[in-house]
């Protein structure tokens, strides 16, 4: 079975709209992805006017802030820097001890990359001050301001798109749905930069290796 | 054929699971397009103990109670190979009419060749594929519908703190009817990647428009509806209202359904197709016409999206989507059409509007439905018919104006139509509404019961039997106040018919009603000692000239002698003095009894 990725578009953010981009983004997916019986949650962005989806189960949305969370922090250490979300699915399989010497074995089918810009950009006075207008500095600051908000929502929008058209094409690579208990079918995992890389490609090359710890989220 | 064996059941399961598609699809978009809907609660958690419907288990999309329509595509949809065009329009104001706009169209599919292609390859199983395929399509639907222009005024539309001057009806049908020209350039299309449902396929496509800034949409946030405790409806808002709550199954039917005569026949040329009535309504003429799908009113060659449709129909259809979808169901199993998304069978009553306002907001609340009493007068010994011809309360001499100003002051809200009205002769003015009008219509002499029966036997519009009742409110206004002048000049005075339930007004009536016969009785009482007088009274020798004695000549001397007993010698100025009164009664007699003691004189 083929693995699947999905590059989504980059999106320029700033620190504040990072937890609710992300829970956009990753809710959409994973309610994408979640072909167990479903009844669909309409949540509405504080920040943009923007409506999503999710599964409604309260334990999916609890791991997910919690990622959310830890990428968070991590931001906050690494500021203005290009990062990167990873959500994963995958099947797991087991297999003999090889010389990874673990029993289990996880098979990604899908993996969707979620690219942020996290930008902080100065609040209050900009350096207009040599305009020889009286402009107000706070003004061109929220015309900046709303500007770049703006721009993300058409964005964001974007991205939801991408999503719905990735999924609508294929289709052939999603595994037989368990009969489980639940919305959440197959197992995922979400990862976030570690504070220990520099180059996330690293990272994310490790992962496929491992057949680490189990990390499969029930 | 083997073969064949291995595919009947699959192609069974196969066509189960397009049925199912096809009224999913169905469910999914209008349940994020139209208001009204559901009012379920989408905070998405299945809560403990609620069991989710096996009908909404499909394609595990949960999206609660599907109304029951949807639950029998097949009287709508005959053909599953029929593509099924569900086009959401809105309603919206332009230059003061009301005027209708498809913003998104969608059209699922289920697409099959005509010739069978000979199947290779294993296709047992090949329904699970479809059907995992299509739970992945009903994901991204569902997602898809909250991105594009019209969810927000989807939202707008269903926020319950919101009256908009725009709605949202949709038309389900069998065709597309082609868009116009400037409409393809703000249309876009978006495809759903087809999915395989051996031998053919299940597409779901949408053209919709890329923005809805140029509608003046405008919603407001209105005010906490209240109730009014002691509402009673104003005829003229609703006419309905004096009705009891047994009227209500009559009242759907009794709308103008067969005011509307040539294009009723339209809907039994395509019986599979519907639309909405969702829409808090006027008791106007109902939908069919507007069902009459477009090919009957908009000519083949017109464009479906021209503002302004035809004439001839548009004062009503304008109506059309108003009309309650409730009470559209039994209307529309006439005409073999589906009924209209019905949430719940519940009877409350629909709203009404003033029938002069063509785009309503959306009235949140509705009063309760007031069962206005029959008047006690009218239970006893007649029933209140709408044709009443009981003309013994006509009888009832006319108040006072004051009289009839303080009466209705005392009701409650103010009928206030009726404030000049002979209100007062019933007593209550809260049963008044129906009474007044049928004492107008008795009074009437027309035996016009335009509004009542037009309610009741659906012959005519209600609003248009109103009118016609007002118009003959301001008449008996005028005939009220020509009776004023004579308040004793009655035709009969039926005293036993004054109900004893009136109020004082009645009593009142009943008091001036049998004085007079008492001033009859006492004018023939005073004829009759007259006569008796005269018969009596001594004849004058003296002056028999100007006396006419004729009445003493007959009778002899000694029969008047006899006669009278106490005869007496008198003088002149006494007898002279008894012919003055004598003269005087004989002008009062004159006066009373006519030209026949004149004649003989």
């Amino acid at each position: 079975m083929n693995c699947e990725a999905c590059h989504l578009k980059e999106l320029e953010v700033e620190l504040f709209e990072i937890r609710e981009v992300l829970r956009c983004i990753l809710h959409s997916i994973v309610f994408h992805r979640a072909l167990g019986l479903v009844r669909p949650k309409d949540v509405d962005l504080e920040l943009f006017d923007i409506t999503y989806v999710q599964c409604g189960e309260v334990e999916l949305g609890k791991k997910i802030d919690e990622k959310i969370e830890q990428f968070v922090c991590w931001v906050e250490k690494h500021p203005n820097k290009k990062s990167q979300i990873c959500l994963s699915f995958y099947e797991v399989k087991n297999k003999q001890a090889s010389w990874f010497s673990n029993k289990i074995e996880r098979l990604y089918w899908e993996q969707w990359y979620i690219y942020l810009n996290v930008a902080q950009h100065p609040k209050g006075h900009s350096s207009k001050s040599h305009h020889a207008k009286a402009v107000d500095p706070g003004e061109g600051a929220l015309e900046d301001r709303n500007a770049r908000s703006a721009a993300l929502e058409a964005s964001l929008r974007e991205v939801l798109f991408q999503i719905i058209k990735f999924v609508n094409e294929k289709k052939d690579h999603v595994p037989p749905i368990p009969n489980l208990e639940g919305a959440v079918s197959f197992p995922y995992e979400i990862t976030i930069p570690s504070s220990s890389d520099s180059a996330f490609g690293m990272d994310m090359i490790k992962r496929m290796l491992q057949t680490g710890h189990p990390t499969m989220l029930s | 054929m083997d073969f064949q064996a291995n595919m009947q059941p699959e192609l069974g399961k196969l066509e189960q699971i397009v049925h199912q598609f096809l009224l999913k699809s169905l469910h999914v978009i209008l349940d994020s397009r139209v208001p009204l809907l559901h009012q379920h609660d989408r905070s998405g958690d299945l809560p403990m103990g609620s069991r989710v419907r096996r009908s909404d288990k499909w394609f595990n999309l949960a999206l609660g109670d599907r109304p029951a329509a949807l639950d029998n595509l097949s009287f709508w949809h005959r053909n599953l190979m029929d593509q099924m065009v569900i086009d959401i329009i809105l309603v919206h104001e332009e230059n003061g009419s009301s005027v209708e706009t498809v913003i998104e169209r969608w059209v699922v599919q289920y697409e099959r060749p005509r010739v069978m292609a000979p199947q290779t390859g294993d296709i047992t199983g090949s329904y699970k594929k479809t059907y995992k395929k299509s739970i992945l399509l009903f994901r991204t639907l569902y997602s898809h519908m909250r991105l594009l222009p019209a969810y927000k005024i989807f939202r707008k539309l269903s926020s319950s703190s919101h009256t908009c001057n725009f709605d949202i009806i949709y038309k389900v049908s069998s065709f597309r009817d082609p868009f116009s020209r400037a409409e393809d350039v703000v249309l876009e299309e978006y495809s759903f990647t087809p999915i395989e449902a051996i031998p053919g396929r299940l597409c779901i496509s949408v053209t919709y428009r890329t923005t809805l800034s140029d509608f003046n949409l405008e919603c407001s946030t209105s005010l906490p509806t209240q109730i009014i405790t002691d509402y009673v409806g104003s005829p003229l808002a609703d006419p309905l209202r004096s009705f009891p709550v047994s009227e209500k199954g009559v009242r759907a039917t009794s709308f103008p359904l067969r005011g509307i005569a040539p294009p009723s026949s339209a809907p039994l040329e395509r019986p599979h197709s519907w639309t909405s009535g969702f829409h808090k309504a006027a008791p106007m003429v109902q939908n069919q016409q507007y069902v009459g799908s477009p090919p009957v009113y908009r000519a083949p060659s017109k464009p479906y999206d021209i503002p302004s449709p035809p004439t001839d129909s548009h004062g009503i259809r304008i109506h059309n989507y108003r009309m309650h979808n409730r009470h559209r169901s039994t209307s529309y199993d006439e005409y073999q059409l589906s009924p209209p998304f019905s949430p719940s069978p519940s009877p409350s009553p629909p709203t009404f509007f003033n029938s002069g306002i063509p785009i309503q907001t959306r009235v949140r609340s509705e009063t309760a439905p007031v069962t206005i009493p029959y008047p006690m007068m009218g239970k006893s010994s007649r029933t209140l018919s709408p044709n009443l011809s009981d003309h013994s309360r006509n009888s009832l001499p006319p108040m006072s104006p004051k009289r009839n100003y303080a009466s209705s002051q005392e009701s409650p809200s103010g009928i206030r139509s009726f404030r000049k009205l002979e209100s007062s002769r019933i007593g209550e003015l809260h049963t008044g509404f129906t009474n007044n009008a049928g004492q107008k219509i008795a009074r009437d002499n027309k035996d016009d019961s335009g509004r009542f029966s037009g309610l009741l036997s659906s012959s005519d519009s209600p609003r248009i039997g109103f009118s016609r009742s007002s118009s003959r409110l301001s008449f008996q206004d005028d005939l009220e106040d020509g009776d004023f002048s004579c308040p004793f000049d009655v035709d009969d005075v039926d005293t036993p018919d004054v109900q004893p339930s009136q109020s004082k007004d009645g009593k009142n009536a009943i008091e001036i009603g049998s004085s007079v016969p008492i001033c009859k009785k006492s004018q023939d009482a005073a004829v009759g000692v007259l006569v008796h007088m005269l018969r009596t009274a001594p004849p004058l020798r003296q002056d028999s000239s100007c006396y006419s004695s004729h009445s003493v000549k007959p009778e002899p001397e000694g029969g008047v002698a006899t006669a009278s007993g106490f005869f007496m010698p008198r003088k002149t100025a006494d007898a002279l003095e008894e012919l003055r009164s004598y003269k005087e009664m004989r002008d009062l007699l004159l006066s009373k009894s006519g030209t026949r003691i004149l004649n003989k004189e």
